[in-house]
């Protein structure tokens, strides 16, 4: 090889190596912060995995406090029987606010994102929304449930739904998202012929013919829901 | 001869092509990478709905707030009973009832809120219970309807004759009375009262915020016949 081709040929690569380098600048700099759109977005994000996090620490303080207080109660109804009385009426009482984990028989309805349509900038239907999850859970109340979980987050007197498409956000726990699994103890067989009837829950039927929406269900014989585990909080009531 | 030198022209020149085809090869490539990614990365962000996000956070905020609310009150019950005074047990005792008979609608309540009036026909129960979800999410800790208490679990439904409230059928025009932070609640029950104005099937739909609401009415407690506590 000659100088002067050599010379060419690192002119050639020298040129390619800045190219390189330059370019890989602009990826770094400018292809995944495009006008630090994303980077607000992880920031976003960020913040909502640290506040779940936190929201998860809280509700598994307050189920400590909780199993404690039980504790000292029951240490103190052991020595007065008027204690004792009183504990057995707010027992009876966080039973049915949902404070005290339950079983027996009922039915599991699942709900699943379906398959997204043709016009899917309209309006997401193919998720499974807050109002899918309450609509199933007012369905199962007006037939008789005793008590209702929706993925392992139990269902209280106060009890709210709320959310945006696809996320479905109960009291003040965390979002959830598809799969939801709804769990009902009570009259089984009043459930189950609810749920059957092609009558009740207008909303989701359609929406499993349009989008393959998934609403399965099945009874069982005994099914277990866990205590409530957040805030039951009313500071605006007083007594009449 | 003739050959050597044009062999000698041609090697400098078919390496130069190459390189040159080597980096517009690569500039294709990175640039090909760099459209795709920023029209993706446009396409996640409005699948994911930033907007939806910071409300999330809002809610999430909230939520927490309200949890460390719950944290005191319980770690005061706590301390209350490990003090080991007299009597104390029976005071947190007694309070708790007392809290949780309100929560469950079997004693009548009072306090500040918002009263919604929707005079309208054709509206069904799942109006009513998307009107009731809006206000409990508002933070409502007591509901009343045409003189029937409502929590979660209460059935409403639709009967032959109209919306059912736990079995009485209650027909327009619905009162709906309830206690909360009346601000959240006056800013829920403005936006009902719009979104009905809306609806051709309403007549009337109006609301007012009230230092005092006074509801009544209460829900008698129900045994479990099939739930077992455990």
């Amino acid at each position: 090889m000659s100088p002067r081709h050599f010379a060419s040929v690192t002119l050639v690569a020298v040129v390619a190596l800045a190219t390189g380098f330059v370019l890989a600048g602009q990826i770094k700099a400018q292809l995944l912060t495009p006008s630090n759109q994303l980077a607000r977005y992880q920031a976003l994000v960020r913040n909502v995995q640290e506040l779940e996090a936190t929201n998860a620490e809280s509700r598994r303080q307050i189920a400590a406090l909780r199993a404690q207080i039980d504790a000292l109660e029951s240490d103190a109804a052991a020595r007065s029987a008027k204690t004792q009385a009183l504990r057995d009426q707010v027992n009876d009482l966080r039973d049915h606010a949902g404070l005290v984990a339950m079983h027996g028989p009922g039915v599991e309805v699942d709900l699943r994102n379906g398959i997204p349509g043709p016009d899917t900038g309209a309006q997401a239907g193919y998720l499974v929304n807050f109002q899918d999850v309450q609509d199933v859970v007012n369905l199962l109340f007006a037939q008789g449930a005793e008590g209702i979980a929706v993925n392992d987050r139990r269902i209280t007197p106060l009890t709210a739904f709320s959310g945006s498409a696809g996320e479905v956000v109960i009291d003040q726990g965390p979002p959830q998202s598809s799969p939801i699994k709804i769990v009902a103890v009570g009259d089984r067989n009043r459930m189950l012929a609810a749920l059957d009837d092609p009558a009740a829950l207008p909303g989701v039927r359609a929406r499993q013919v349009q989008f393959q929406l998934h609403l399965t269900f099945q009874g069982s014989p005994d099914v277990s829901l866990p205590p409530y585990d957040s805030s039951l909080q009313i500071t605006h009531v007083s007594p009449a | 001869m003739s050959a050597r030198p044009r062999t000698t022209r041609r090697r400098p020149s078919a390496g130069r092509g190459v390189s040159v085809w080597l980096i517009a090869l690569l500039v294709a490539l990175v640039a090909t990478i760099q459209i795709r990614s920023e029209a993706e990365v446009q396409r996640n962000l409005v699948g994911t709905d930033v907007s939806s996000l910071a409300f999330l956070i809002d809610d999430l905020h909230r939520a927490n707030d309200s949890l460390d609310a719950e944290k005191a009150d319980l770690a005061g019950r706590r301390a209350q009973l490990q003090s080991g005074q007299s009597g104390a047990a029976d005071q947190v005792l007694k309070g708790e009832a007392d809290r949780l008979r309100a929560i469950e609608g079997l004693v009548p309540v009072q306090g500040p809120g918002v009263v919604i009036e929707i005079d309208a026909s054709g509206l069904t129960a799942l109006d009513l219970q998307d009107a009731l979800n809006n206000l409990a999410a508002g933070g409502a800790e007591a509901i009343d309807v045409n003189d029937h208490r409502v929590v979660m679990g209460v059935p409403v439904y639709q009967a032959r004759d109209g919306v059912a409230v736990d079995g009485v059928t209650v027909p327009p025009p619905w009162t709906i009375s309830v206690i909360g932070d009346p601000n959240r609640l006056g800013l829920v029950a403005d936006l009902m009262a719009q979104q009905l104005r809306a609806d051709r099937r309403v007549r009337k739909a109006t609301y007012r915020v009230e230092a005092d609401v006074v509801i009544r009415s209460v829900i008698s407690a129900k045994p479990y016949v099939y739930a077992i506590p455990s």
